[in-house]
């Protein structure tokens, strides 16, 4: 369960670091060397391959011109280290995120999911409103929504029979 | 030669509405499919001081009402209630001494449906009877008439997954009949805020069971109602931070 919950999310995160480079590239085409890095650190990351995505993510991080492209950066190293299990790093690379750019509902999103690995529900459920506010329609916010609910609500059924 | 084409376009128009306007009031007025007249066995629910009530109800051609109710352990004398109405393939009643007006749809398989006084809202639901009402007190075997409906095993339905994900709460209840072996049968839906809770309802109700009696005739009627609560668990590390 918790290893289909980690694909599932792994492959957010592929949208996640494609949709920001497609951005980057469409912004950055005239750009030299370190999208690169990010673009192939964003593709280690998709295939699992989260310490070399990090590394390379790190390395394209250092020569990152924009601001977007340092925000969707950090978000993806924070989604990395979600998936590899380590969520206070993670929550550190998003709020880093979110400190350069506001709106990146990507970083809140992948926060919410660190706090969701600390059982910390309140506050993933607070950084999932703010992601949804930013983009609504985006899948991966229902999905760690339903996760989140899946782990804090508790269900019941009240019967009465009558007769 | 515009002013004429917009006239016969409108003409068209007026015709079509015409056409069409018969066919969609006939669609609104749902066709009965339920006889009423007859002896029911029915269980009134809802009322908070009342709790459930078994009683029998005469429904009679010449369009008048009777109720006879099991009162420790005899049948009471029958009381008339209002004539009965129907309308849209709803039939309508009211019992003056408590109030009630009852409500029932008519395009179900059995009698039953909702009451409610100016504060209260409750539901019935019959079987039907073969006995024949009499006007005084009947000395007819109420135990065998109506059988005490003790529930023998009671499923609770699965919260459904996905609502869970969706964080979706509801209520439903559910009206039926039971055989003579305690099984549930032909259930149905009087209240259902949401699709999502059908199947559970239906495979819970399937899997309960009720004590057996030995008329293998009789099917007696039955309603359960269901609530769907999700509680936020006190657990969340946030909250203690």
């Amino acid at each position: 369960m918790a290893r289909t919950q980690l694909i599932g999310l792994a492959l957010g995160f592929v949208a996640s670091a494609a949709a920001a480079q497609v951005q980057d590239r469409a912004q950055s085409r005239m750009v030299l060397g370190g999208n690169e890095f990010l673009a192939a650190g964003a593709e280690e990351i998709r295939v699992g391959q989260y310490d070399e995505g990090i590394r390379l993510t790190t390395l394209g991080l250092m020569q990152a011109p924009t601001t977007a492209e340092r925000a969707a950066a950090l978000s993806n190293i924070c989604a990395a280290y979600a998936a590899k299990g380590d969520p206070d790093k993670a929550i550190d690379y998003c709020t880093q995120s979110i400190t350069i750019w506001e709106g990146n509902w990507r970083a809140y999103s992948n926060r919410s999911y660190a706090f969701y690995l600390k059982g910390l529900y309140k506050k993933a459920h607070e950084d999932l409103e703010i992601a949804a506010s930013i983009n609504p329609e985006a899948r991966q916010i229902a999905k760690i929504r339903g996760m989140i609910n899946e782990r804090s609500l508790q269900p019941s059924v009240i019967m009465e029979d009558h007769r | 030669m515009t002013a004429s084409r917009f006239v016969l376009v409108a003409a068209a128009c007026l015709a079509c509405v015409c056409a069409a306007a018969p066919a969609a009031a006939r669609k609104s007025h749902a066709v009965p499919s339920l006889d009423p007249i007859g002896t029911w066995n029915c269980v009134v629910y809802g009322h908070p001081a009342f709790g459930d009530e078994r009683l029998l109800l005469s429904v009679l051609a010449d369009r008048s009402t009777k109720v006879a109710r099991l009162l420790d352990g005899e049948i009471s004398a029958w009381v008339p209630l209002t004539h009965w109405e129907i309308e849209d393939a709803t039939l309508t009643f009211t019992d003056s001494r408590s109030g009630r007006d009852y409500h029932a749809d008519l395009t179900r398989t059995t009698l039953g449906g909702s009451w409610r006084t100016p504060t209260l809202l409750g539901g019935w639901w019959c079987s039907p009877t073969d006995f024949v009402a009499a006007p005084t007190v009947e000395q007819a075997k109420p135990e065998t008439l109506m059988p005490p409906l003790l529930p023998w095993l009671t499923a609770t339905p699965v919260y459904p997954i996905k609502a869970i994900r969706d964080a979706k709460q509801g209520r439903a209840v559910s009206c039926f009949f039971v055989d003579s072996e305690g099984y549930v049968v032909q259930p149905e839906f009087v209240e259902l805020s949401d699709e999502i809770f059908r199947t559970p309802i239906l495979n819970a109700l399937a899997r309960s069971r009720y004590e057996a009696w030995p008329d293998e005739r009789m099917l007696r009627p039955g309603c359960r109602s269901f609530i769907f609560r999700l509680d936020p668990l006190t657990g969340d590390a946030s909250t203690a931070q």
